[in-house]
């Protein structure tokens, strides 16, 4: 700070105070400006953050060193170390009339002047101020001094008087300090020990000396070069650091021959060394010329016995700014807060940040440790569902009862949110699957049923017979085209593709009629275009021009479609084939690519993408010959599969092929929930074997258990017994007798041993009314309900007390509680047990066992068992 | 550790000190075996600890008691992370540590958490800063270990291995080692796999690397020897402009959250196109990143700040989440 490199300091208590130093002392307040626009005058520091200036005092020339004072009162005392080795005391601000003014201006004067290296408050006794200067062979170079004492020598020397010419100025100088230490040495840097209020470090020439005042004669001293920038580390009061040139030595005071530890060498000489006030083990230091602060991390406590690790050090490096630093200031108060100021007065507050570790809870927040704090992040409530990620999606969807829905298995895509059109194509293809399959299967049963579900692409190779293609009429046109005429397959594949309905009826109608109701004109239009209906493919897009939400320009089109003609060359052809690239909807595209299609060559329909798979694959149907047919729908399958598209289902069906498509699928979105639901849904049984499938569901089930969807996940494993009987888990729990030992449920359940799960326990629908309290092996009374002390197997009777009857009340609103409450419960630890309802509502009030003298506080062993199941709590 | 009442308020239920050096990291066993932490150390310890509950009324108090059920001394030097393998692997842990060694325990009684024996070693010549298992719980996926080092000397090595377990050797055998990552590697993070047939692994080193890893099918390779994968980078990014020090996936590995020394927290997620970009960047603080605003719509919103007691330098603070 020479003169040229300015200095800066936080004020210790004020905290959005600071002063930076070179000739001059210039106070800043530091002002967020989060929610305020940068005022005028003031120095922008950071993002949020500007300074003002609050004043300046040029009244201390030549200084070597500042040092503010630690206590609270007078807040803006300043100690200034000149380059004649006088000290003088100084204020910032308005605090002139204070009891303290007397301090202000107040000069320590040594005996030789020289320059004056350091200075350091005493943290303990708030009037001691240690100064360090330069050697001088006939006097001290470390001076201690009581800025209260009014100790003024008989004698003053004339020059000092004009020095400070004025007032009454003479009783503001002191020259005698408390203590003289180090006689004939320099004084580098000093630093007060926190240990005890006397003791002092002082970075001497070419030793570090640990001076003790109640024994000045006394010092430890150890040789090194090291001894520029004393300090102590806040956090460890035996840990001291210091530098020379590029090297930093850390020093512990009670193991003090040598440094316990040296960091790697900079290649520039260092300035700085600070330790971070904030946060333990933190040393910033700062090399000559560099823009970077060089932080070390010191992870580990030394021990001052000797252990062989080294501690670990973690280096990082920040770079506040572009240009040079010439000084920084760790923030007292602010966590990791440093404000940098550049030599050219440029100042910049930033904030070191710690590594911040994080961790995603399954319900899709975010929570990271950031300083000493945790932060808790949450998806944003956000409408647009598109934007959401699939862990939501799965998760929303579970709780809307998707993919349960096995009577109209149409509905699971409205559960889903009715948004993906995939989904939509899956679920409708699933529902014509199932549809036909029980269709088939009251024809003629176990026939073609299986066939169904293995998608057209299997059902269009298995037609036998050559399919003849025959001429067929337009309907309202002099035209003729050629359509294949429709085997038994076909008419399978074009219901799957839910063109025609159920029956032998060949009818478009219904599906047209459909299509308009949900008001999708374009489609619908197609649909009649494909089946040579072109006036009603006309009317239809009337009347979606007409309809409230429709689109005008479906006239224009309609007209244009009017205007059709056969004519191989007619101006009408020839602006179709060009002008219909430009329409945006592709279903009008290909309805006049279809139009102006030469005879046999429908790749234009055949192959617009944006066209939905069922339509694309119900056009061939009809108008394809069995080998091109085949071809295309290979051809599509393939498509399909690499790309995952679930509209692919009606090709592959739920075989092999259609496991690969799920595959790619998954591979791309991880939606196992819909893989699960849908492998689940008719899948042969060698399908539902395959590793992969297995393994999607294992997934799923995953998933809802880490949702705590426990209800969901039991729905789930009823939902997949059903679909798939041999996933049926065998039941885990047998009540036996406490005489016979055999089950109780022997003669209750038809097969013995698999008793078919815990409700039949309940004794409700018993047949052997009578006996229901014994074991109908042995005819041996059951055990008594810890609580109600009758024998088990009764019913649950309302419980005596008043209190206690509105909870039951509760309990058996719920028909399926009601019976859960006759089940048999008991505690693993301490066997004692009863009635599930009795246990319940004893458990709600008290920890301990209701058997009298057991202490086994049976309801918190589990602690899993305390938690709520997530689909309960969400609304 | 942290426990979330029903309103939604976290509660510091348990803190307690017990390493005579820097905790690196703590995880969480799968909750089928109990309420079970296991924490590394620069101490070169491990140690497991469960939760104990109804013996005392801590419960009253809002406490709860932590014992610990074993340290794992193995290590000469500072451990510096610990995971627990997948639930179907077993209660299973696998450590590494400074002096580039990968230690695999088992609890071969999960009723008995004191019981640990060490299973494999693994050297992997570099010093260790991270390991992940794979998650992928399919029998057609082997075991599978990832390890990073953060070694820092120049020498340009490859800084991330990847183990599978060998059936019939019953070894751990080196399967592959991402040549392309030569920084210091900080963590890394196998995603859920979720029924993909192919894995993918989160790195941050200098920046932030998204690979995937798709097992080339069983039939072409022979069988018995290491499975060979099919290696992609699919993304890498330096956004964060510094040293990347953590990322973690969400329960679907679809979106990967990353920490760097810039103080953000930034958000990852891959579109329909399998191109990874930004959606979401906040400060360390919780306030978000001027700008970020126009970066996508889920630019998530703060939930709730804690301000904790404890002084969670690493980190190595634990919420409780049930599953």
């Amino acid at each position: 700070m020479s003169g040229t490199k300015p200095d800066i300091l936080w004020a210790p208590h004020q905290v959005d105070r600071f002063v930076v130093c070179d000739s001059e002392l210039s106070l800043y307040h530091v002002e967020s400006t989060v929610n305020s626009e940068l005022k005028a005058g003031s120095l922008r520091l950071s993002e949020d953050s500007a300074a003002t200036l609050l004043s300046i005092n040029s009244d201390t020339p030549y200084m070597k060193c500042v040092a503010w004072y630690l206590n609270y009162d007078p807040e803006c005392l300043l100690a200034v170390g000149q380059a004649n080795g006088r000290v003088v005391l100084t204020s910032l601000g308005q605090d002139h009339n204070s009891k303290f003014k007397d301090l202000i201006g107040k000069e320590f004067v040594p005996k030789h002047a020289r320059q004056c290296n350091t200075l350091a408050w005493n943290p303990l006794d708030s009037n001691w101020l240690a100064a360090g200067l330069d050697k001088h062979r006939a006097d001290f170079s470390v001076l201690i001094w009581d800025i209260c004492s009014k100790y003024t020598p008989d004698i003053v020397p004339m020059e000092k008087v004009r020095l400070s010419a004025g007032e009454t100025e003479t009783t503001l100088l002191v020259t005698k300090p408390l203590y003289e230490l180090g006689q004939n040495d320099a004084c580098l840097s000093l630093c007060w020990l926190p240990r005890d209020q006397k003791l002092l470090l002082a970075g001497m020439h070419r030793n570090l000396a640990i001076f003790d005042l109640r024994n000045t004669s006394q010092k430890m001293f150890v040789n090194t070069k090291a001894v520029q920038g004393v300090t102590v580390d806040p956090y460890f009061h035996d840990r001291v650091a210091s530098f020379y040139e590029g090297q930093v030595a850390i020093w512990d005071l009670r193991k003090f021959e040598k440094p316990v530890l040296t960091l790697t060498e900079q290649p520039k000489p260092l300035t700085k060394v600070a330790w971070c006030p904030t946060r333990t083990g933190l040393l910033a230091t700062l090399t000559r010329d560099s823009n970077i602060i060089r932080l070390y991390d010191m992870q580990h406590t030394p021990t001052p016995i000797g252990d062989e690790t080294e501690p670990t050090i973690i280096e990082r490096s920040v770079q506040p700014c572009d240009n040079y630093i010439a000084s920084f200031a760790w923030h007292p108060t602010s966590q990791n807060r440093m404000i940098v100021v550049t030599s050219n007065r440029t100042m910049s507050d930033f904030t070191v940040f710690e590594r911040i570790s994080l961790a995603w809870s399954p319900i899709t927040s975010l929570m990271w440790a950031c300083g000493r704090h945790l932060y808790e992040c949450t998806e944003e409530e956000n409408d647009n569902s598109l934007e959401k990620d699939i862990a939501t999606k799965m998760r929303l969807r579970a709780l809307s009862r998707y993919g349960l829905d096995t009577e109209q298995v149409w509905r699971n895509h409205v559960l889903a949110g009715n948004e993906d059109p995939q989904l939509k194509s899956l679920w409708y293809t699933l529902h014509f699957m199932k549809q036909y399959t029980e269709d088939m299967d009251q024809k003629s049963p176990g026939n073609k049923g299986s066939l169904v579900y293995a998608g057209i692409k299997s059902i269009v190779k298995s037609s036998l017979g050559m399919v003849e293609s025959s001429r067929h009429n337009w309907s309202g046109l002099d035209k003729q085209s050629d359509i294949q005429n429709l085997n038994e397959e076909r008419i399978l594949a074009l219901q799957l593709c839910g063109w025609i309905k159920k029956g032998t009826d060949v009818d478009v109608g219904p599906f047209l009629n459909s299509l308009v109701q949900e008001g999708e004109w374009e489609r619908a239009a197609a649909v009649a275009l494909f089946n040579l209906d072109i006036r009603r493919a006309i009317q239809i897009l009337n009347e979606g021009a007409s309809s409230e939400k429709g689109d005008l320009n479906l006239n224009v089109v309609a007209m244009a479609l009017s205007g059709y003609t056969d004519e191989k060359n007619s101006l009408w052809r020839e602006m179709c084939s060009t002008l219909r690239l430009q329409l945006n909807n592709p279903y009008l595209c290909v309805m006049f690519a279809f139009l102006t299609s030469e005879a046999g060559s429908y790749d234009g329909v055949l192959y617009e993408n944006k066209v939905a798979v069922r339509d694309r694959v119900a056009f061939a149907c009809k108008f394809l010959s069995d080998t091109q047919l085949n071809r295309y729908i290979e051809k599509l399958t393939n498509e399909m599969k690499e790309a995952g598209n679930l509209e692919g289902i009606l090709l592959t069906g739920l075989t092999k092929d259609g496991v690969d498509l799920m595959e790619s699928y998954v591979d791309r979105t991880g939606d196992v929930q819909t893989a699960s639901y849908c492998m689940l849904q008719g899948s042969p049984l060698d399908v539902l074997k395959d590793e992969r499938v297995q393994y999607w569901i294992e997934n799923y089930r995953n998933l809802l258990d880490a949702w705590r969807f426990w209800h969901k996940r039991a729905e789930f494993d009823i939902h997949r017994s059903k679909l798939d009987p041999s996933s049926k888990p065998l039941a885990q729990v047998f009540v036996s007798c406490n005489f016979c030992g055999k089950s109780i449920s022997y003669s209750c359940s038809a097969v013995p041993h698999q008793g078919r799960g815990f409700s039949q326990y309940g004794v409700s629908g018993s047949p052997t009314k009578s006996k229901v309290t014994s074991c109908p092996g042995c005819r041996k009374p059951l055990p008594r309900c810890a609580l109600c002390l009758i024998n088990m197997g009764t019913p649950v009777s309302s419980c005596p007390g008043g209190t206690k009857s509105d909870e039951k009340v509760d309990l058996s609103k719920d028909k399926k509680l009601a019976q859960f409450n006759n089940w048999f419960t008991w505690c693993h630890n301490c066997r004692h047990g009863g009635h599930a309802g009795h246990m319940l509502s004893w458990f709600r009030d008290h920890a301990e066992c209701p058997v009298s003298a057991c202490t086994c506080k049976c309801m918190q062993l589990d602690t899993t068992g305390n938690l709520v199941p997530a689909e309960t709590v969400q609304p | 550790v942290w426990d979330k009442s029903e309103s939604g308020d976290w509660h510091c239920t348990a803190s307690w000190k017990t390493h005579s050096g820097s905790v690196w990291r703590v995880t969480w066993a799968h909750p089928e075996f109990g309420q079970v932490l296991a924490s590394c150390s620069f101490d070169r310890t491990a140690a497991v600890w469960e939760e104990i509950v109804g013996e005392s009324n801590d419960k009253l108090r809002g406490q709860s008691h932590w014992v610990k059920r074993t340290t794992l001394v193995d290590s000469r030097t500072s451990v510096t992370d610990v995971k627990f393998a997948p639930k179907h692997m077993g209660l299973m842990l696998a450590t590494c540590s400074a002096d580039g060694i990968v230690r695999i325990y088992e609890a071969p009684d999960v009723m008995n958490l004191s019981q640990w024996s060490l299973q494999h070693e693994i050297s992997c010549k570099l010093s260790c800063s991270c390991i992940s298992w794979n998650p992928s719980s399919s029998r057609a996926h082997s075991p599978m270990i990832a390890v990073g080092s953060d070694d820092s000397s120049p020498n340009a090595m490859a800084k991330v291995q990847i183990f599978e377990y060998n059936e019939n050797t019953r070894k751990y055998a080196k399967a592959e080692t991402l040549m392309t990552v030569t920084d210091p590697v900080h963590d890394i993070a196998f995603a859920p796999n979720l029924g993909r047939s192919f894995h993918i692994l989160a790195i941050a080193t200098k920046d932030v690397r998204i690979f995937t890893l798709k097992p080339v099918r069983k039939e072409l390779t022979s069988s018995g020897g290491p499975t060979k994968f099919e290696l992609h980078i699919v993304a890498q990014f330096d956004n964060h402009n510094s040293q990347v020090w953590r990322v973690s996936w969400n329960i679907t590995g679809t979106v990967l959250a990353s920490s760097g020394d810039d103080g953000c927290v930034r958000l990852w997620k891959a579109n329909y196109m399998d191109n990874w970009k930004c959606t979401g960047i906040l400060k360390g603080n919780g306030s978000p990143v001027n700008g970020s605003s126009q970066q996508g719509n889920s630019n998530p919103s703060l939930g709730s700040n804690i301000p904790s007691l404890q002084n969670s330098l690493n980190g190595s603070s634990a919420g409780r989440k049930h599953s």
